[in-house]
Formats: structure tokens, C-alpha cells, sequence
């Protein structure tokens, strides 16, 4: 874990296009499941 | 160039239904799945209501899938045991989408659902196309090739009630491709899709057929479902609308035909990726149409049924007095059309045959 936090930095610089997939997914789903919610209450 | 739908009481664009059913139709022949869950959206930010967009839907998808079939039929890339089989399954899973979508009908909530339903499945599917195309342009840039397993058994292949598919060459239970239908069944009556989403992958990953006998057993079993679908929209709420499924069948069938054909050309590695982004971009849009968007209040103006035109006060007593007999039109119209579009492709393919054959000798 500590090895991961560490390598983190460098693995999103070499992987600029496949961090912004991962945050854009990621924001997606979130406005989708906190719109639900918020829906539904 | 407006044009007014006399059941589902809302005017649209023609040309913009025209093109949309057309663009829809490409990308549904390319890659086989894809017409259902996107013309649908596309239908409700036309303007169309949502339970009318969706029962037109499945009236255009019978259209579509008996012209895709009737093509496979022409060319034997057919199992019909196993499409039966699935399509017992349907009727079932049907019949309990119906239930639930007249239950939320019922209590008013049936618009949030439908829209909430394309919300997570084009989310879902967006996101797996995306991450799978990806991966797949990111292997063959760095040549990694990796060997899979022929047969993954999972504890659906452990159901009893085994039985022969000669066609298929398996041998499994019954069971499996009834719950499978059963499933395709429910979806397709909530959201008025065909379902080959998720066929499609079963076929191949849960049932193990021929990759050639899929799309066609698959397009098989649409037809039943979206039939199903069809006559119990028109008996049940009377929405299916002869002047939208017109324009729908019309652009989606001549679309279908040049996607299939263009689909012999391409290869459809980067263009799944762009097809994903698509689905997740009408995702985003139902999302803020559902979510931000500034709910207004639509004027009920009640139409007066002779100020329509001949045709439309034709469709709308047909509808009212008749609902069954409607819904049986619509299927009828719809099946016609794809088996006339489906004999016109082949008659066109063999002429070019003849001719090349010509040009060689």
C-alpha cells in the first residue's frame, strides 16, 4: 500500500488519458447515484 | 416540417425523426446492438412522452429485427430451437414488464423510472464498452496477446432438464436460455429496447453458441418480444402512434441495411470506443434532463378530433374503437416492411453479383 501511494504520482503523470477516463467516469456515476438519491428523498 | 402524431397528441420534426431513426440504424447494423436504447432517448428529447417513446420503440425494433432476421434466415445463420426456447422465456418476462410498468403507470411515477432505467443501463454499457474498446486499442498498440479459455462453466450449467441444439452443437439445460429470455423479456417491455445487450454477451459467454448463429438467433427472439411488447402497449394504453413508427421504420430499416454493409468494411475497434462515449453522453443528458432541469408545466389542450386530418381521425378511432386490431396493424405493417427490405437487399446484392461476375469473364 504504502509502495502504491507512493508510485501514484508518476503512474498518473505516464497515464494523463486513462486518469482523466478513470475521474470523468467516476464524477459520472457520482452525479448519477447522488441525483437518485436526492430524487427519491 | 412539423407534423402532428395524433395518439401521442405532440408535434415533431420530420426530418429530424427521419435522421435520427436513420443515424440510429447504422450504428445498430455496425455493431449489432444499440438501436433500441438510443432512439428511445432521442425520442424523448424530440418531445415525445416517454411511455409513447417507448412503446413506438418496440414497434420500429420488430420492424428492424424482422429485416436483420429474415436476412440471417436467407443466409441459414439461424437457431431456432434455441431462439423458441429464449422466446418462451420472453413471453413470461414480458408479460411481468407489463405488470410493473402498469403499476408504476398507476401511481404516476413511470416517466421517472423509464428515464432513471436508460440513465443506469447507458451508464453501465457505456462504461464496459469503454473500459473493454480501450483495453483492446491498448493491447494490439502494445501487441499483447492473451489466450483465453474455451469454456468458463459457471452454475447455470449445472441446471437440469438437458437437451440437444443441433444447429449450436451444445448440449445444456433448458433452463438457461428461459431465464435468460425471461430477463431480455422484462427490459424490453420497461424500456421498449430489443434486448440484444444483453443476449448478445449471453450467447456468447453464458450459452457458448457459434459467434455466426448469434446475430441472427438473436434478432430471432426480438422479434417476439417487440411483438409481445407492441400489442400489449396498443391493448393495454393505446400509445403506439402508425404516423411515428412510419417515420421511425422508414429511416431505421434503410439505416440498419447501410451499417450492416459498411460493418463488412470497417473494423469496429475504435469506433465501439466511440459508440461508448455516445451512450454516455445521452446518459449525461437524460441525467440533467431528469435531474436539473426546470420541470414545465406542458398546456393540456384537449385536441378536437375533427379538426384533425383524414388520416390522423383514420389512426385515432382505430386506436380508441379497436385497440387490438391496431396493435395487430402495427405489427403487421412493421414485419412487412422489414421482409420487403430484407428481399430488396438481397435482390440488389445479386444483381451486383451478376454484374461483377459480367465484368470477370
Amino acid at each position: 500500500m504504502p509502495n502504491l501511494i507512493k508510485k501514484l504520482p508518476s503512474e498518473i503523470k505516464k497515464n494523463k488519458l486513462k486518469t482523466g477516463i478513470f475521474l470523468g467516469l467516476s464524477a459520472y456515476w457520482g452525479i448519477i447515484l447522488v441525483g437518485t438519491l436526492v430524487q427519491f428523498n | 416540417m412539423e407534423v402532428f402524431l395524433p395518439i401521442a397528441e405532440v408535434s415533431v420534426n420530420i426530418v429530424a425523426i427521419f435522421s435520427l431513426s436513420g443515424i440510429v440504424g447504422i450504428l445498430s447494423g455496425l455493431f449489432g446492438v444499440g438501436g433500441g436504447f438510443l432512439m428511445t432517448p432521442f425520442l424523448i428529447f424530440l418531445g415525445v412522452p416517454p411511455t409513447y417513446a417507448v412503446a413506438n420503440e418496440a414497434n420500429n425494433i420488430l420492424a428492424t429485427s424482422v429485416s436483420g432476421s429474415t436476412t440471417h434466415y436467407l443466409k441459414n445463420t439461424l437457431d431456432y430451437k434455441m431462439g423458441l426456447m429464449i422466446v418462451a422465456g420472453g413471453v413470461f418476462g414480458t408479460l411481468f414488464g407489463i405488470w410493473t410498468f402498469t403499476y408504476f403507470k398507476d401511481i404516476g411515477k413511470i416517466d421517472i423510472v423509464i428515464s432513471l432505467a436508460y440513465m443506469y443501463i447507458l451508464a453501465i454499457i457505456g462504461t464496459a464498452m469503454l473500459v473493454e474498446g480501450l483495453g483492446e486499442i491498448d493491447k494490439a498498440r502494445k501487441k499483447i496477446f492473451t489466450k483465453k479459455k474455451l469454456h468458463v462453466h459457471y452454475w447455470i450449467h449445472g441446471l437440469p432438464l438437458k437437451m440437444r441444439f443441433q444447429k449450436s452443437k451444445l448440449y445444456e439445460s433448458a433452463f438457461t436460455p428461459i431465464i435468460i429470455g425471461l430477463i431480455v423479456g422484462f427490459i424490453a417491455a420497461i424500456m421498449g429496447i430489443g434486448g440484444a445487450f444483453i443476449l448478445v454477451p449471453a450467447m456468447i459467454y453464458i450459452i457458448g453458441m457459434p459467434t455466426k448463429l448469434i446475430p441472427g438467433t438473436s434478432l430471432f427472439v426480438t422479434i417476439f418480444v417487440s411483438a409481445i411488447v407492441t400489442i400489449l402497449h396498443a391493448f393495454n394504453y393505446g400509445s403506439i402512434d402508425l404516423i411515428l413508427v412510419f417515420m421511425l421504420v422508414l429511416g431505421s430499416i434503410i439505416g440498419v441495411q447501410c451499417g450492416q454493409k459498411i460493418g463488412e468494411y470497417t473494423d469496429s475497434t475504435e469506433l465501439k470506443t466511440l459508440l461508448a462515449i455516445l451512450l454516455l453522453v445521452v446518459g449525461i443528458a437524460i441525467a440533467y434532463d431528469s435531474f436539473f432541469a426546470a420541470e414545465t408545466i406542458k398546456e393540456i389542450t384537449r385536441i378536437n378530433i375533427n379538426s384533425l386530418n383524414p388520416l390522423s381521425i383514420f389512426i385515432k378511432k382505430l386506436s380508441i374503437d379497436t385497440p387490438i386490431l391496431y396493435g395487430l396493424f402495427s405489427i403487421i405493417f412493421a414485419v412487412s416492411l422489414g421482409v420487403a427490405a430484407a428481399f430488396i437487399r438481397k435482390f440488389f446484392s445479386n444483381i451486383k453479383k451478376k454484374f461483377f461476375n459480367k465484368k470477370n469473364q
